[in-house]
């Protein structure tokens, strides 16, 4: 039985009314001090009167959350058995029977120690999204973001649509989505929010070498099973080799990054398989890995080359401690092909890439919804591990993985905003050195 | 300080789903057989509290949310066994609907999804996570990330459905305490 919203509203008339008269009686009189103070007895009297009916009529009908009335209903839900305490409040806002906005913003302070001519402040992103239900079984999945607060011909920032699904429960195990979809990699791929990770920026290995947030247009099925089993796969747009930019520096700081296709009239002649696996069998614990592999030259070269990345991962959280780990590994076939016509250039494109790193957070103090959980995460990335042979004197050198330890503590404010502060310290290039604030918050 | 009780007759009776895919798992009458096999009625009970009670809900570190609450007290030959209180929360952007079973000592015997629609973090779903529940009472910190594990991705159903589980033993426990329900 769904409760109903109070009728509130005569109360509140039946209060102002009182007002009204009492104040309008005063006022038609003239008022010694002795009158005032006699008006004011009288006023305190009816409005203790007024609070008694309020609680009264509070005490006989259920209240409802403000914004809750309108939820979207769950119509298979037990509504009949459904507790006389109202649905609670949504963290997003009810746009509509069914309809809720989200949004996720991230505010970032850098500041290089060796540099501090380039200490920046950025709003790295806003995003705002919609879910519409259209039924119990079906809904669409959207958000856009903006980067870098400014999207002109003159700023940095750019305007994106970073997810754009139809999601329909198809059995009590499987559902189907379709359209633009974080694909499920990693830890951060697809819980990439502020407030679901520590230190004010991503890890590097799920930037550089995992190119989050990565998404591609596709289809895929997952199953969630009771063993805590999740399955995750389908077919999915691929990247495209002919964007590589062997005069850009893009290349090197993340491969799959700079060639990314995000469905902005993405080529779709090569299609990639995806698929992933995760196992929750234990509270605290998740174990899982995935892999991705698709043919990435679009039939635009005579060359075809394959792009394949994969991953394992773990994070196990007992009690305050919320330690995880995670090592990617993304190849590219027939380098040597593609990388002949652009020797001489900075950039190659390598033949491998990887990256690991471990982190540890603990939760040292919290009250009500404050919550204090320093960090350390270590990790090593390589951009372009190898390079397929062109001879002597023409292969390039691998690069030299670069070792970042980072050391922070992320600040819940409440559980939907998060204070971030960290040092970073690089192994290979001291000069990136830095010291990050942040502010973000989901919903 | 006081608690109403309402009439029972006031409350719909319990209603089976109308259709069974993957969000719905069970009904509120299923969830409540299943945590007292042995009763043989279920009495529905509305246990209101006042503003005195509320604030001594907040006291305690629980957001009382709402002045009325519905418990199914499970009965076998008249004699109490437990209480039963369904309620809904918001896991990340959708309601997750799950019921409660608490033993007459105010521990809690058993918690059920009976439904779920989030795109993520169905594994509150799983019994090795619900189980973490078992035995624990309203003296219990009933909090994520101290004696309720987390489960990575599904932190916020994680921890709304732990904040909601923790709120329906704080009411069941005053409501055992001033004589709203049998003890």
């Amino acid at each position: 039985m769904k409760p109903t919203r109070p009728r509130i509203l005569p109360m509140k008339t039946l209060l102002a009314a009182s007002l009204a008269l009492a104040v309008g009686s005063a006022a038609a009189q003239t008022a010694t001090e002795a009158d005032l103070g006699r008006r004011l007895d009288e006023l305190a009297a009816e409005l203790a009167k007024v609070k008694d009916q309020l609680a009264q009529l509070r005490q006989a009908q259920p209240p409802v959350a403000p914004v809750a009335a309108p939820a979207p209903a769950p119509a298979a839900a037990p509504t009949a058995t459904a507790p006389a305490a109202p649905p609670p409040s949504y963290s997003g806002s009810l746009l509509g029977p069914g309809t809720v906005l989200t949004s996720y913003g991230e505010i970032n302070y850098n500041r290089p120690t060796r540099a501090s001519q380039n200490t920046q402040i950025d709003m790295r992103r806003f995003v705002l999204g919609y879910q519409h239900r259209f039924d119990e079984r079906t809904k669409v999945v959207t958000e856009l973001e903006v980067e870098h607060a400014v999207s002109s011909a003159d700023d940095p920032g750019e305007v994106e649509v970073e997810q754009a699904y139809i999601e329909r429960q198809i059995t009590p195990v499987w559902a189907a989505r379709a359209g633009l979809f974080l694909m499920p990699v990693g830890l951060l791929n697809e819980n990439h929010e502020p407030t679901a990770f520590y230190g004010v920026e991503r890890n590097f290995v799920e930037t550089a070498i995992i190119p989050s947030t990565w998404r591609e247009g596709g289809f895929q099925l997952v199953g969630a099973f009771d063993n805590g089993v999740t399955v995750q796969g389908g077919v999915s747009t691929s990247f495209d080799l002919n964007k590589w930019d062997a005069t850009s520096s893009e290349g090197r700081e993340s491969p799959l990054g700079s060639i990314h296709q995000e469905l902005a009239q993405a080529k779709g002649h090569d299609l990639a398989v995806f698929g992933a696996v995760n196992w929750r069998g234990v509270p605290g614990l998740l174990v899982g890995g995935s892999l991705f592999t698709g043919q990435a030259t679009q039939a635009q070269a005579v060359d075809k080359a394959r792009i394949t990345l994969w991953d394992v991962h773990a994070r196990w959280t007992p009690g305050r401690w919320d330690v995880a780990a995670l090592y990617t590994r993304g190849t590219i076939s027939n380098t040597a092909a593609l990388n002949a016509a652009l020797i001489g250039n900075p950039t190659l494109i390598p033949k491998s890439f990887d990256g690991y790193y471990v982190q540890a957070a603990y939760k040292v103090w919290s009250h009500e919804d404050y919550a204090l959980s320093p960090f350390v995460r270590w990790e090593q990335f390589n951009t372009a591990k190898s390079y397929a042979d062109l001879g002597p004197g023409l292969t390039p050198e691998a690069a030299r993985a670069e070792r970042v330890v980072t050391v922070g503590a992320n600040l819940q404010v409440s559980q939907g905003i998060v204070l971030k502060a960290d040092y970073q310290r690089f192994r290979e290039n001291a000069d990136l050195n830095r010291f990050n604030l942040g502010l973000g918050w989901s919903f | 300080m006081r608690v109403v009780l309402a009439a029972a007759s006031t409350l719909a009776l319990a209603a089976a789903p109308t259709s069974a895919f993957a969000v719905d798992y069970l009904s509120a009458e299923q969830a409540a057989k299943l945590m007292f096999p042995d009763a043989d009625a279920f009495e529905p009970r509305t246990v209101t509290l006042d503003a005195a009670q509320l604030q001594q809900l907040e006291a305690q570190g629980v957001r009382g949310r709402s002045a009325n609450w519905s418990v199914r007290i499970a009965r076998q030959g008249g004699a109490a066994l437990g209480y039963v209180v369904t309620d809904e929360v918001i896991g990340k952007v959708e309601l997750i609907s799950y019921a409660v079973g608490v033993a007459l000592d105010g521990s809690i015997k058993q918690i059920e999804i009976l439904a779920y629609r989030e795109s993520h973090g169905f594994e509150v779903r799983l019994p090795a996570w619900r189980r973490q529940f078992v035995g624990k009472n309203a003296g219990s910190a009933l909090r994520v990330g101290e004696d309720i594990a987390n489960i990575s991705g599904a932190t916020l159903s994680c921890t709304h459905v732990t904040e909601g589980v923790r709120r329906i033993v704080a009411v069941v426990g005053l409501a055992r305490r001033v004589g709203a329900l049998p003890s």
